[in-house]
């Protein structure tokens, strides 16, 4: 096994070095300058030529990129050019934000679907399959942008009794009342086309294993209909679930870039869209690097446990 | 359905629906305040002045710390509630006041200016204000890598001698005359912090406010300054400023009560703000903004002047004000407000709107082919002005292609000169002294723009409206019309109109103030 380890570590290694050239070389490769951003419009040649070599930009790019290299080998994020603070700071920041977002929209979109699924299968009705049926296509359809504006509308404009955007002024623990409602209508407007996802995929999963032999075995033992839907379809149907539900993580981290500029929260998606627009290399080169070394851990530790699970590739076999 | 699966569906349902009501009852007694009713919690509608709360205020950007000492983006808040400056306009002339200096004297030779300063003015941290804090701000004003606007004026400043703490005299390398532009842009900084200034880590000035928390891309709280110089100011507890990048988001925070001022809202917005029940829209007199088409003058295409000439003929710019500012501002041919020194009515309608002489004008030249016509994405009101022109330039025969670009693209683009055509973007400044416009901003700039423009006429005239000992004098005027002479003789740069920056706020809130610099100032404001 630690063979095997070892014979991976060096292509991950590669791809983060292959990862960490392109990243540096591609942002340099797009037009606009954090010197001229910072400059302005109106500044002059003489105050552009200063501001680059405070910002070190004058160095040649290979002296550069060996600086970044050196600094993130020091754990040493940096500062940010235009945003301002460190970027540890930044990025632990933002991607709190994020992850409590998107881990409020998965557990709501989870209950739903779970709930709606079970219903649905538990109580066949005509009237209430249509009604799933359409706010499931509603709720796929339209683009998180659209219901981000219309929950606003509808609970923070029209009514009012949620906040239209923002995260909670005190933070998420001092107040936790507070916190929930800020959490509210982005979550749900993120939650959406997941859970609408979900219950499609459950409720068909449902409805494939009550058609199991098991079933009509359970029924002949006159258990209820209920207890074979809870306790032995749902039971089954949800290992499968969870394959869908991994795959629907990735719809939902997407999906919050756009829900977070629509709701004004600071996440990652603000913070790489901001560090873009307006050229903030060292922020941008982290964040990207950063999900670069994520998805090769992940792909890392999947390839390990296929190894311990199946000798034949810890062996090199076919 | 058996009876006892409907059994089961009656449980199931009133178990749930103890459970949903368990739930909510718990989250009400838990949220017995809600989020929304402490946002609009602030007292009946009284324009009497009252002590405390907190003001909420939305801006679409964050404040770049690098950018302290240049005036765009959200550095206006930042500076307008923390910061001084040692005098200050008032918002309808160029007479200095005092603020932080008390008075001073210019000497006849317009060589030096000799000023006291206030004695009772403390920065945040405590440390008295003397003159070698005066010393320092300008000399880290006049610092290229702080990018700040007026540098040129402040590197302009030879000498500083300190006569006493509260006694500092400047001496020029020949006099300047928008050196009270200088004294009241400059703000003064704190010394000891100043290098955890462009890192965002401290801003500590002498103003009204204390900036408290900064949470990047998020949040800036600003907490009353108790040892405020001015008694019983501000009358606010705290300021919170929250970044609101989206246009709507910015709309909804405002119109649900998240926020009570909202900044940089689409004029449209504001318009209906006016309107609206509980809601009003002030508009940043005196701190004008002007909106304008360059043009590349090295490009074969607009190399002649008659081009130029046709092309200010056939803009619109009473339907541009009317209908892209909502009427926040008025058409100009000259950069210079109503306010100014320099504004003279009469030239000021050079270029209205006539179609007919622009195709006069050009059939005597080579009507040019298609030209593009570059435009920053951010700003709404820069794509909605781009395409009128572009329909207007159509109806005297110029076809014109549209060129959008982002900020940080369109930004090297105008510092480098390197728009192939024409560009419509803002400038400010000419609210200040006149001379002023032609050493701060870029394309303005005689001896290097954007335009590629170049003329040994305009570097005189520019040079000798900026050395005149007084920026508001009759001498000064008349050199302000030799430059207004070479803009409209030369065209690089066709003005369209003049505009106002706007905020729209709750009624609850009173007493918001601002500097010609558009810097919100909060020290009078307060909650009713």
């Amino acid at each position: 096994m630690t063979r095997y380890l070892l014979r991976r570590l060096p292509s991950a290694v590669l791809v983060l070095f292959a990862a960490s050239v392109l990243i540096f070389l591609l942002l340099r490769l797009v037009p606009g300058d954090p010197a001229l951003t910072l400059a302005g419009p109106d500044a002059s040649p003489e105050t552009i030529a200063a501001i680059r070599h405070q910002l070190g930009l004058d160095r040649s790019i290979p002296a550069q990129y060996v600086t970044w290299l050196g600094d993130l080998f020091t754990f040493d994020l940096g500062r940010s050019y235009i945003i301002g603070g460190q970027i540890a700071d930044l990025v632990g920041r933002g991607l709190t934000n994020t992850l409590v977002l998107t881990g409020a929209a998965l557990l709501l979109a989870v209950v739903v679907s779970v709930v709606l699924s079970v219903v649905s299968v538990a109580w066949p009705n005509r009237w209430l399959n249509a009604v799933v049926a359409a706010a499931n296509t509603v709720a796929v359809a339209l683009p998180t942008f659209v219901t981000g504006v219309l929950l606003v509308l509808v609970f923070a404009v029209a009514l009012p009794v949620l906040p239209a955007g923002g995260v909670p002024p005190d933070g998420f623990i001092a107040r936790p009342d507070i916190a929930v409602q800020y959490l509210l209508l982005p979550s749900i407007c993120l939650a959406m086309p997941v859970g609408a996802a979900l219950t499609r995929f459950l409720t068909e999963s449902l409805r494939t294993e009550l058609r199991k032999p098991y079933v009509l075995t359970a029924r002949s033992q006159g258990i209820s209909h209920w207890q074979i839907v809870t306790r032995g379809a749902l039971r089954n149907a949800l290992p499968t679930m969870v394959t869908a539900l991994g795959l629907q993580t990735g719809q939902l981290l997407g999906g919050a870039v756009l829900v977070e500029a629509a709701f004004a929260w600071p996440g990652i998606g603000q913070l790489v869209e901001q560090g873009i627009s307006r050229r903030d290399y060292p922020v941008v080169q982290v964040l990207l690097l950063l999900s670069v070394a994520v998805f090769v851990t992940i792909q890392l530790v999947t390839d390990i446990a296929h190894a311990y699970l199946d000798p034949r590739i810890r062996i090199g076999g076919p | 359905m058996s009876s006892s699966q409907a059994l089961v569906r009656r449980n199931f349902l009133r178990n749930s629906g103890i459970a949903a009501f368990a739930i909510l009852g718990t989250g009400a007694l838990a949220a017995c305040t809600s989020a929304v009713s402490e946002q609009k919690a602030g007292g009946k509608d009284d324009a009497q002045p009252v002590r405390g709360g907190t003001l909420k205020v939305g801006v679409p950007t964050d404040v770049i710390p690098a950018n302290l000492l240049t005036n765009s983006g959200s550095v206006p808040a930042v500076i307008g509630l923390v910061y001084e400056t040692l005098v200050r306009y008032p918002n309808d002339k160029l007479e200095p006041g005092p603020l932080l200096a008390k008075s001073w004297t210019l000497a006849e030779d317009g060589l030096s200016l000799a000023l006291e300063l206030r004695e009772d003015v403390t920065f945040h941290t405590g440390r008295p204000f003397t003159a070698k804090d005066v010393e320092f701000s300008l000399r880290t004003y006049a610092d290229p890598k702080w990018s700040a606007q007026l540098k040129s004026t402040a590197a302009a400043i030879t000498e500083y001698d300190i006569t006493a703490p509260n006694r500092i005299v400047l001496k020029f390398a020949h006099p300047i005359g928008n050196i009270f532009d200088l004294l009241d842009t400059a703000p003064i900084l704190d010394s000891e912090t100043a290098a955890q200034l462009s890192t965002g880590e401290k801003f500590i000035g002498t103003g009204a406010f204390k900036l408290t928390q900064r949470t990047p891309n998020s949040l800036l709280v600003f907490e009353r300054n108790e040892q405020y110089r001015v008694p019983e100011r501000p009358y606010l507890d705290r300021v919170e400023i929250s970044i609101i990048p989206d246009s709507q988001a910015l709309v909804n925070a405002l119109k649900s009560g998240q926020i009570a001022v909202a900044h940089s809202l689409n004029y449209r917005d504001n318009e209906n703000f006016a309107k609206s029940d509980g809601f009003t829209t002030v508009s940043y007199d005196g701190a004008e903004l002007q909106i304008y088409v360059g043009a590349n003058v090295a490009q074969p295409a607009l190399a002649d002047v008659k081009v130029r000439q046709a092309i200010a003929y056939a803009i619109d710019r009473e339907r541009i004000i009317a209908e892209v500012f909502r009427n926040a501002g008025y058409p100009v041919s000259l950069p210079w407000p109503k306010s100014s020194p320099a504004f003279d009515n009469s030239r000021n309608n050079t270029y209205t709107r006539d179609i007919a002489k622009a195709k006069q004008i050009l059939a005597q030249t080579t009507t040019p082919p298609n030209l593009s016509l570059s435009y920053d994405t951010s700003y709404p009101y820069s794509a909605a002005t781009a395409q009128i022109v572009q329909a207007n330039l159509a109806e005297i025969g110029i076809g014109v292609t549209l060129d959008p670009i982002e900020p940080a693209t369109f930004v090297k683009k105008l510092i480098g000169a390197e728009f192939p055509g024409l560009w419509v973007t803002t400038h400010s400044w000419a609210q200040f002294t006149p001379s002023t416009l032609t050493v701060s901003a870029y394309p303005f700039n005689a001896r290097k723009n954007s335009s590629h423009f170049e003329s040994p006429a305009y570097v005189d005239a520019a040079d000798a409206a900026w050395k005149v000992k007084q920026g508001n004098s009759a001498e000064a005027i008349k050199a302000y019309q030799a430059v207004s002479n070479q803009l409209l003789e030369n065209l690089f740069l066709i003005e369209i109109g003049v505009y106002n920056q706007q905020a729209s706020t709750t009624r609850k809130v009173h007493g918001l103030n601002w500097t010609k610099r558009r810097e919100t100032v909060l020290t009078d404001a307060f909650l009713s």
